[in-house]
């Protein structure tokens, strides 16, 4: 592409950089976000209880609500209270998303609660950036990919990564802005790429199908069952019978010692003689992401039907990779890591969309200049995807408070208030000069973060955890835009015949 | 726990800090005069192992499959925050291993 | 330095790296999946693992390369990787 190897890799650099970070940027912002995916949900739906309960008295009371509302019903899901999410939830039919209805836990009644994307927005966005799932699973991969090479040729043109390990020089303009830009990316490089590269790790077999094609002609099925998947056999003439079932109280203690905390159980058929209790445990007893695991029980004598296996060495390590990304282990410690970990990622790409800029500045700020349009179309794109999307995440909160309760289409509802706030950030960009729409749209929406703290439930641990993290997030955004507003720009030391430093 | 994982945490800001400053280059804007050679031999053995110890705090606290996960994003953050005080304030940079006597204090007495 | 105007010389490396990385990686997982020495379920997640090194070491190449034809090596490549790979299929296609 050019000269040499390095100038190259450069290029690629800068260029996959600019037109895929602002991209990248709303896809570590949304899963960084994600990481408090559930405690943002129980902030979102103010209607939820967080009085402590018992699991088992919990269960107790949703079967005795699934008793009195569904008793034919084929199949009951119920999600019992844990850690980060304090609700119960019961529902007939397929678990996927959505449905049912909440209880309190404390009474075993319905309570009505506020329809609400919740966090779960921010997570379903992160790999699919909103569009339908399959094409955005491919949009985000495709995506990931370039993130890869990013993070390699960054490597590579980075000549100086030993020596300027540590170095950091602020209030010098450009060269400060690399010198963040490096430090941020260096630092954490083990966090860059392994969150990367798991990324990729969790829908490979959607993206190269090669394995299966080879060896299984295809067909995904044979594929599940050659991994040991085979489900059980499902009791077909007893799923007639009616018969009475076993408490399940006493299973769940048994799952609990063996799995771990508990985070819901199923009922296939229940109240007959096919009935089939399936506990599930919460994701993050162990780095390996558990989705899919159960120990199913006989729901009529309560004998165990099936136990978790072990994994095979090769599933493991996939799980394993896959687990390290969906960073549900370690407990409250370990999620704030990944979280500040995330955060800063966030800014790293930030930094380098920001250079970019600040690099052809002196070049391109004049409108008669050739290319100037381009320019242009850069800094507004820098500030729409950068602080317009930070507006708009802060405004889907506002927005799931704000919004009535009794509004139709409610999430919806909130969904549009997020593009909407993110489109009026890029048409203010674009009409607003550069550092006025940093400032105004930072400002904003630091003013934002920190007013989370006006709506209250501060009583419960979980809606204080949000709140308080929005308001020191608020308070470092204000700061930032504090620092623009008011910023000198560097004085810069040209020195007779000293060629500007690295890069394209 | 908590003692555990502040330690880890402290340790391996520790142990960024010696590597940093067993370094002539971050020295000398610290402390205003040449590093001595052995000086910079000693900061920089010492910062390996204090992030040995974080290794191992990190993993008392997690188990040894957990562990070195947190261990990573501990002292890549440990190193970025330093990276971030050493210009704007060197002396509090520095100053904050000082809290690991203290920490050191609080799991004898526990 | 090619002669070709730049946008091509960027088009035809960008296509180069998206089609032909892909081409390359799905034969070099299809290639290692058949010769690991594991159980068909075992080899499909091993040789699945590694692959986006080998698409991403493929889009480097696209634009380290001398020119833009070679560029599309790693598509070159790809052929006799899948070969290896679905050599089965083959022999039953020729037969």
């Amino acid at each position: 592409m050019k000269n040499t190897f390095t100038q190259s890799m450069a290029w690629l650099h800068t260029w996959a950089g600019l037109i895929f970070g602002w991209l990248l940027f709303a896809i570590f912002v949304t899963g960084t976000l994600a990481v408090f995916d559930k405690e943002l949900n129980h902030w979102m739906q103010a209607e939820i209880p967080a009085t402590p309960v018992s699991q088992a008295a919990a269960a107790q009371r949703a079967i005795a609500y699934l008793q009195a509302h569904e008793p034919q019903a084929g199949n009951w899901g119920v999600s019992l209270p844990t850690e980060r999410s304090p609700g119960l939830r019961v529902s007939t039919g397929d678990r996927r998303h959505g449905g049912g209805v909440q209880l309190d836990p404390g009474t075993g009644e319905a309570i009505a609660v506020r329809d609400s994307v919740g966090g779960n927005f921010f997570f379903r966005f992160h790999f699919t950036l909103d569009l339908p799932r399959n094409w955005g699973i491919f949009v985000v991969g495709a995506l990931a990919l370039v993130m890869l090479a990013a993070l390699v040729t960054g490597i590579v043109i980075h000549k100086k990564i030993f020596k300027e390990f540590f170095t950091f020089r602020p209030n010098k303009g450009q060269r400060s802005w690399l010198d963040f830009h490096n430090a941020s990316a260096v630092l954490l490089l083990p966090f860059h790429l392994m969150i990367t590269y798991t990324g990729l790790v969790i829908f490979m077999l959607i993206y190269i199908p090669a394995g299966v094609d080879a060896l299984f002609a295809g067909d995904n099925r044979a594929y599940f069952q050659a991994q040991g998947n085979s489900r059980l056999e499902q009791p077909r003439g007893l799923s007639k019978q009616p018969a009475e079932m076993v408490d399940v109280a006493p299973l769940l203690a048994q799952a609990e010692a063996r799995l771990g905390p508990i985070a819901g159980f199923n009922i296939r058929n229940p109240n007959t003689a096919g009935a089939r209790i399936e506990i599930r445990p919460e994701l993050g007893n162990r780095i390996a992401l558990s989705k899919g695991q159960a120990m199913v029980f006989d729901g009529v004598s309560g004998q165990l039907l099936s136990d978790v296996s072990e994994w095979r060495a090769a599933p493991l390590t996939q799980r394993v990779m896959v687990g390290l990304h969906f960073a549900q282990f370690g407990g409250y410690p370990m999620r704030w890591l990944y979280f500040v970990c995330g955060v800063i990622s966030c800014v790293m790409i930030a930094s380098g969309l920001v250079l970019f800029c600040v690099k052809r500045g002196r070049k391109y700020a004049a409108a008669e200049v050739p290319g100037h349009r381009w320019y242009r179309l850069a800094e507004v794109c820098n500030v729409g995807f950068v602080a317009g999307l930070l507006l708009a995440c802060v405004g889907l909160l506002w927005a799931s408070r704000l919004l009535p309760v009794e509004l139709a289409g409610r999430e919806a509802w909130e969904v549009r208030a997020f593009f909407g706030l993110w489109l009026l950030a890029l048409l203010h960009a674009g009409i607003r000069p550069p550092r006025r729409a940093w400032v105004e749209q930072l400002g904003s929406a630091a003013l934002l973060c920190i007013g989370l703290v006006a709506f209250g439930g501060l009583e419960d641990a979980l809606r204080l955890g949000v709140a308080a993290c929005a308001l020191v997030l608020g308070v470092l955004l204000g700061l930032v835009a504090w620092r623009v507003q008011y910023a000198q720009p560097a004085v810069r030391n040209v020195k007779a015949g000293r060629r500007v430093e690295a890069g394209a | 726990m908590m003692l555990l994982i502040a330690g880890g945490a402290l340790f391996a800001y520790a142990g960024m800090l010696g590597l940093c400053q067993g370094l002539e280059r971050h020295y000398k804007p610290v402390w205003r005069r040449e590093c001595p050679a052995a000086l910079g031999r000693l900061l920089r053995g010492a910062g390996w192992l204090a992030l040995l110890a974080s290794l191992w705090l990190c993993a008392q606290a997690w188990g040894w499959a957990m562990g070195p996960v947190a261990w990573f994003a501990m002292i890549s953050l440990a190193g970025l925050l330093l990276v971030m005080l050493l210009p704007y304030w060197p002396r509090l940079a520095v100053g904050l291993v000082a809290a690991l006597p203290l920490w050191g204090l609080l799991q004898w007495i526990s | 330095m090619s002669r070709s105007p730049t946008w091509l010389q960027i088009l035809s490396r960008s296509s180069a790296a998206l089609l032909g990385g892909y081409a390359f990686s799905y034969a070099a997982t299809a290639c290692l999946a058949r010769l690991l020495p594991l159980s068909p379920g075992d080899a499909v997640i091993v040789a699945t693992l590694p692959t986006f090194i080998f698409y991403t070491l493929a889009i480097l190449w696209a634009f380290a390369s001398r020119d833009a034809l070679r560029a599309w090596a790693p598509l070159a490549v790809a052929a006799p990787l899948a070969l290896v790979g679905f050599w089965p299929q083959a022999l039953e296609w020729l037969a």
